[in-house]
């Protein structure tokens, strides 16, 4: 932010406008060149009402309803257009003027400009009108609208309109629970046509597959011809919609948003680590989606539909239960076997092989590293993760782990090598230790390993949990803060939102009671202790995992 | 019949000489409210005793900071529960002092008019159970008529004979009936001549008498210390009333006397609520009098005040309104205020504090029953078993209020 330097009191010559401020109700902002008068404000936490503006969109300015008032500059008249305004004690029309208002979102802003918004009589009588224009068709759904309770059109209307309409007809009729594809219903009643969505698949996803056919009151999204809504970020229209026009069909009907908690996380779908708040219900302790948070270093005010329908993974598919020759045991009783099994390692180093996961936190993976390098003395690494996916240049990556930069980063000294070299030197190697249940190669070919005395430790059920002999259940990244590597080497932390489903525990302090059991000093009992290890343990780790920017 | 004449050693016969401990409550007849009174006897007289509250407990305050301001009155019902009216107004006007909201004249002389019903039927109450535990059953029963004729009235005001909930921030849950007037005007001397008769069942009763009549007697500077208010201050002869004092909604437009007692003992405090319902008549006819047929009931603002539930199933803006209100509650501005009305135990304070969102962040009563009854203990030692029943009856403590 640029501020002024204070003006010389004894300035005696005409007072010039300073530069490159605004006043917005009197209150001086800076802006920067380019600047809308609504980007200025919304960058200075002024909010003034949008619907069809969007920081990351361009702009359409069709909505109305940030309406502004220019006074003229000193000495030039206002702008005026005449109008006939309805006056109570006469019972009739009269002929007016008004000022021209302008749309803040369009405007640029200039030095020196001054913008009434909420101080401005005739800008409150616009929104009001742009408000009951808005409403003026709208279905009475809020009870079975999944946007109530973070709807623009119920929020707008409590702050500007406060009444109800004067239109006595009956509501135009437009389509309702139209699929635009396999994630997407579109409800053209609750529409108010912001264009948001069709500026979205045109801009950021690059596949314009929605437009606005017809005009007036009966205009409508619609989807080309022959196509589907079904490009890789269809759920981000419904993100960005302001109203409830556009649903998810996977949150449709799932929840109340007003019942749900949000905790500030890491996407897992790929090394891109989108920054993403996971909306969970604590009631019952379920995650029911994945929305963007802003980041504008990572994924701006964007996420691909893989990572939003991600969230399902903190509960789906988990180990749960620590398992012995595949019965189930208790955590302690598997760990105590694991010092059984793997009692006699420490006089050979040699014959031990250590898998990481980039599907696990750099605290999981620092907790087994160390464990290894640093009390056992193993020198086999080897990293594991979910198999390459699709990715594009918006935000998917090939790389579906969100931390295989940590990883790599973690063993500098010691780079791992791939799972699949781990099975061509099986005959030299007696025990494994492994974090992370999956593995980019084909299951089968972990037969080699069957013979291995191989001990898990695992948020997921994958091939590396099935083959062990001893698995722990580790928490999901949605039970436990943990930091994560992403692609560009920002390391972020995700919160913990859930609480452990089964007897899954942390995976750093399973590795440390493990640690334990086997007799070295692998003390971590809380994260704050495990992350303050973390951080004095030299250059492997970027300096203070955990403090990195939120966002 | 075993023989007396047991063979026992002059020494053995030795007579314990320790004061006794007694437990009166808490799941004691006279102990209404569960309360636990320990006290220690010599022989019958008091020597020592310890009052203990707690044993109602619903975490009134704590519930209301996880509802919205208007799921409150439920709650408040629950107070003081023998005059839940007076509850409700006095949290109405609480929240609407902190929105800076005046209801209409209508429901204001509403809410005098239903708070006044409600403190006829508290004394009515704790009258005829004073009564009632000192063996007269049926001038409680009397009361208890009484009682039920207002009853009837709230009934079909609000729907509830007990537990109304009928007071909402900005305005009332429903207009006065058509029949609201007639109804109090027709019961009101039926009510009077109820008390009356009850009086003559009990004014020339000795046992009666005996228990209250220099029983439980505190000073009035005593009971200012102790922050005594309402009729049991009244008793003392301090005529310290809110209604007359501080005057809100619209008792500043009444004639009314404020009785006082002189020796602040149970004979006193038994008369002081016996004048205040004959007071309060009073006033309620004054108040139907002056209390407009026409007009708005709630203050016009669609931010605080529930729309018309026809409305809200047929247009979206009234939905929007309803869903506002409901789902997110009434947007009280960030602040603190004490809002105190006159109770029917006395100063009835609601010290609230507001985040600017739609639920309470503090909710915190002042009940009046609680300040008199911290004192319990000061008025019984020295006297006999038998005097704590009156005496504690006449506290007129409700454990919904007390226990906080």
């Amino acid at each position: 932010m640029t501020t002024e330097a204070p003006k010389p009191a004894a300035a005696a010559e005409a007072p010039a406008p300073p530069p490159n401020t605004i006043t917005i109700d009197g209150r001086e902002i800076p802006f920067e060149k380019g600047d809308t008068v609504i980007k200025a404000a919304h960058r200075a936490g002024i909010d003034i009402p949008h619907y069809c503006w969007h920081p990351g969109l361009s702009v359409a300015a069709n909505c109305r309803m940030c309406l502004v008032e220019l006074p003229p500059p000193a000495g030039r008249p206002a702008m005026k257009l005449d109008v006939l305004k309805w006056d109570a004690v006469k019972n009739d029309y009269v002929v007016d003027t008004k000022p021209k208002l302008q749309p803040a979102c369009q405007q640029a802003c200039a030095p020196g400009m001054s913008v009434l918004s909420e101080s401005s009589q005739h800008v409150a009588d616009a929104r009001s009108a742009v408000q009951e224009l808005l409403l003026l068709n709208h279905p009475v759904d809020c009870p079975i609208c999944d946007q109530a309770g973070e709807c623009r059109l119920q929020d707008y209307w409590l702050e500007h309109q406060r009444k109800g309409k004067r239109m006595k007809q009956e509501v135009v009729h437009k389509p309702k629970a139209v699929s635009f594809g396999p994630t997407i219903v579109y409800d053209a009643e609750r529409c108010i046509v912001c264009t948001r969505c069709v500026r979205f698949t045109e801009e950021v996803a690059h596949d314009p597959v929605l437009s606005v056919r017809e005009r007036g009151n009966l205009n409508e999204i619609t989807v080309s011809p022959g196509r589907e809504l079904d490009h890789n970020y269809t759920l981000m229209t419904e993100h960005v919609c302001p109203v409830g026009a556009l649903t998810s069909k996977d949150f449709r009907f799932k929840a109340r948003v007003w019942f749900l908690r949000s905790a500030r996380t890491v996407c897992q779908g790929c090394a891109t680590g989108c920054n993403a708040y996971l909306d969970f219900d604590p009631r019952n302790n379920t995650p029911y989606r994945h929305r963007p948070r802003e980041n504008m270093e990572v994924n701006k005010y964007w996420m691909c539909d893989e990572g939003m329908l991600s969230y399902s993974r903190a509960v789906e598919g988990r180990l749960l239960e620590a398992l012995v020759n595949g019965a189930d045991a208790t955590v302690d009783e598997a760990v105590a076997d694991a010092k059984t099994m793997l009692g006699g390692l420490a006089s050979k180093p040699d014959r031990v092989a250590i898998v990481l996961s980039a599907q696990h936190s750099l605290e999981d993976n620092w907790a087994l590293y160390t464990l290894a390098k640093a009390y056992l003395g193993v020198t086999r690494f080897f990293v594991t993760g979910r198999p390459l996916g699709e990715g594009d240049d918006i935000l998917m990556s090939e790389d579906k782990n969100p931390n295989t930069a940590g990883v790599l980063r973690l063993c500098e000294g010691t780079p791992p090598r791939p799972l699949a070299d781990l099975l061509k030197v099986a005959d030299e190697i007696d025990a494994v230790v492994a974090l992370g249940g999956e593995i980019e190669i084909d299951a089968k070919e972990l037969a080699a390993l069957k013979s291995k005395k191989v001990v898990t430790i695992a948020s997921h059920v994958g091939p590396l949990s099935r083959i062990a002999k001893i698995a722990l259940p580790a928490c999901a990244w949605a039970e436990v803060d943990g930091s994560y590597v992403n692609k560009q080497g920002r390391v972020q932390t995700s919160e913990r939102a859930l609480v452990a489903r089964g007897s899954a525990l942390p995976g750093w302090l399973l590795i440390g009671k493990l640690g334990r059991a086997l007799g070295f000093a692998t003390n971590w009992k809380r994260l704050s202790e495990l992350r303050r290890a973390m951080v004095g343990d030299g250059p492997a780790l970027p300096s203070k995992p955990g403090s990195e920017v939120r966002a | 019949m075993e023989p007396l004449d047991q063979d026992l050693e002059e020494g053995e016969l030795e007579l314990p000489a320790d004061p006794m401990s007694l437990n009166m409550g808490p799941s004691h007849p006279a102990m209404h409210g569960t309360v636990r009174i320990v006290v220690e006897l010599s022989g019958e007289t008091i020597t020592k005793a310890d009052v203990q509250i707690g044993y109602l407990h619903r975490g009134f305050e704590k519930m209301c900071e996880r509802g919205t301001w208007n799921q409150i009155y439920p709650y408040v019902d629950r107070l003081n529960y023998v005059s839940p009216m007076l509850n409700n107004v006095g949290f109405s006007l609480a929240v609407e002092k902190m929105l800076g909201v005046t209801v209409p004249e209508r429901t204001q002389y509403y809410r005098v008019a239903l708070g006044e019903l409600a403190r006829i039927s508290d004394h009515l109450t704790c009258n005829g159970a004073m009564a009632m535990e000192l063996g007269a059953f049926t001038p409680f029963l009397w009361n208890i008529r009484a009682r039920d004729m207002l009853w009837d009235i709230f009934e079909e005001e609000t729907g509830a004979r007990l537990t109304h909930s009928f007071g909402r921030v900005g305005g009332m849950a429903k207009p006065p009936t058509k029949y609201f007037k007639d109804m109090v005007r027709a019961t009101l001397p039926r009510i009077l001549s109820v008390i009356s008769e009850g009086e003559g069942l009990l004014l020339k009763n000795r046992i009666f008498l005996d228990r209250l009549e220099n029983v439980g007697a505190f000073s009035k500077e005593d009971a200012l210390e102790w922050g005594w208010s309402g009729p049991c201050l009244r008793s003392t002869g301090v005529p310290y009333d809110v209604r007359r004092a501080h005057p809100y909604l619209v008792y500043d437009r009444f004639e009314f006397d404020v009785p006082v007692g002189s020796a602040g003992d149970n004979f006193d405090r038994f008369m002081c609520r016996q004048e205040e319902i004959r007071q309060s008549a009073r006033i309620l006819e004054q108040c139907l009098d002056q209390m407009p047929d026409e007009g708005p009931i709630n203050i016009d603002d669609p931010r605080v005040v529930l729309p018309e539930k026809e409305d809200v199933y047929t247009t979206i803006e009234a939905t929007i309104q309803h869903f506002k209100i409901v789902m997110e509650g009434i947007k009280v501005p960030a602040g603190e205020v004490y809002s105190y009305t006159e109770g029917g135990n006395g100063e009835l304070g609601f010290y609230l504090v507001s985040d600017g969102s739609g639920t309470p962040y503090r909710c915190r009563i002042r009940p009046p029953c609680f300040a008199i009854t911290q004192s319990l203990d000061r008025l019984i030692v020295g006297a006999m078993i038998p005097d704590v029943v009156p005496t504690f009856g006449s506290m007129n403590m409700i454990g919904g209020e007390c226990d906080h």
